[in-house]
């Protein structure tokens, strides 16, 4: 039971005074939390200081520039190995699946803004299991940024579509009876709003779950202090490892799917 | 820096290196891989409509063979025929024409047979007069002038004819 309490009290916010006596607690908040490396002033109240998940985030950036970029110089019809042939696979996925899928026609003006979002976020969450490193995409400001962006994506696609007015009249569905129209736009409004906070939650939820759980199974080898208990988290610390592969690239998928179905809904809004 | 707390600086550098990021991969990256996506699909549709219209037409030939195949057979057949006929009438010709020349030779073996038969009536003609000539010789025992002669022998022609 104090186990299980410890365990509980490392991952939600404790007060500082329980903090001391929770032992490995502060350990995994310290791995989960950022913390700046590089202190940078701060201007119109936004500080600079570069922290260990933007350092990890450019990291990504750079890994994803250094390994994208060249591959498609030479526009081959043929593709030209393995590397070049799976990303030519899940771009075309991504188009076909989510892109063409959802928003159709329309879906040529989001393509690179959803493939990029993917790109970005697996990369970003691939991080997270390097040895050393952190997933960006496990530090609530970087999911909210995305969300941001995936929500200025929809009302941008929306408007342009349907016009300012015409976009929020659309959100109200046809049929709908005079009366019922103040009752529902706030309705619409909210939902609109719960679904990206949604979208951010869930990506930020399940790379940080992950990184929680392996490290408090990993944190039960210290708090046993045993060779016999050791393997056993050790093992279980593996088998999350290699889910968190799965679920670096689920959790990508998912949110540039989600996006798509957010702006198609917004470019045709009476389905 | 709390859990649930976005920081607007982290916020900040994000908004920057997906900007950054948008940009270089949509011109580097997607924007060719895109094209190379879309002229693939293409030449793939192009070059099975391609295989399509060289079966269609392989099947034609194949037809079109088949065809002249038969075309071919057929004049064979009516050659054949043809010449079997020409054949037949040739025979037959032949036939004919040796018919008709036996006929011929057997007439003419007949005429000459007849002529021959002529002759010899006429040889004994000849031998009868002359035998009764020197018959009556003997018997009369002298021998007849000339005039008496001519006009015996012509006397026992014409009695020749009688008989005849």
């Amino acid at each position: 039971m104090i186990l299980v309490y410890n365990l509980l009290s490392s991952v939600l916010p404790s007060d500082p005074a329980e903090q001391h006596s929770s032992g490995g607690g502060d350990d995994i908040m310290h791995h989960v939390l950022d913390h700046d490396i590089l202190h940078l002033p701060t201007v119109l109240g936004v500080d600079l200081s570069i922290s260990y998940h933007t350092l990890m985030m450019w990291i990504a950036s750079a890994l994803l520039l250094f390994f994208l970029t060249p591959l498609f110089r030479k526009r081959n019809i043929i593709p030209k190995g393995r590397f070049a042939n799976s990303i030519e696979a899940i771009v075309e996925f991504l188009r076909q699946d989510i892109i063409y899928n959802y928003i159709g026609k329309e879906g040529k003006k989001f393509e690179n803004y959803l493939l990029t979002v993917f790109f970005f976020i697996l990369t970003n969450n691939l991080m997270g299991l390097v040895p050393g490193g952190a997933a960006a995409t496990s530090d609530i400001s970087v999911t909210v940024t995305l969300t941001l962006l995936t929500f200025s994506m929809v009302l941008g696609a929306g408007i342009a579509h349907h016009g300012f007015f015409g976009y929020w009249k659309g959100l109200i569905p046809g049929g709908v009876p005079g009366w019922l129209i103040p009752v529902l736009f706030p309705i619409e409004i909210l939902g609109i709003l719960a679904k990206h906070f949604a979208l951010a939650m869930r990506l930020f939820a399940n790379m940080t779950a992950g990184h929680i759980t392996i490290l408090a199974l990993i944190g039960l080898v210290f708090t046993f202090n045993s060779y016999f208990i050791a393997p056993a988290p050790v093992i279980v610390a593996a088998t999350i490892g290699v889910l968190e592969v799965l679920v670096a690239f689920l959790q990508a998928y998912i949110f540039t799917l989600l996006s798509g179905v957010f702006i198609g809904a917004s470019v045709h809004q009476d389905h | 820096m709390d859990l649930l707390t976005p920081d607007t600086g982290l916020m900040f550098w994000t908004v920057l290196t997906f900007a950054l990021l948008y940009f270089v991969l949509g011109k580097f990256v997607w924007k060719p891989v895109g094209e190379v996506l879309d002229e693939r699909e293409a030449r793939l549709n192009a070059s099975l409509e391609k295989a399509e219209e060289a079966q269609k037409s392989a099947e034609a030939a194949l037809e079109k063979n088949k065809e002249m195949l038969t075309e071919a057979r057929n004049e064979v057949q009516e050659l054949i025929a043809k010449g079997k006929k020409t054949a037949e009438s040739v025979r037959e010709d032949i036939i004919a024409e040796a018919k008709s020349e036996a006929t011929a030779l057997i007439d003419r073996a007949r005429k000459e047979v007849n002529l021959e038969q002529e002759k010899a009536l006429d040889e004994i003609r000849k031998l009868a007069v002359d035998l009764s000539i020197s018959a009556t010789q003997k018997v009369i025992g002298k021998a007849l002038s000339e005039k008496e002669h001519q006009q015996l022998v012509s006397q026992s022609f014409e009695d020749l004819g009688e008989l005849n």
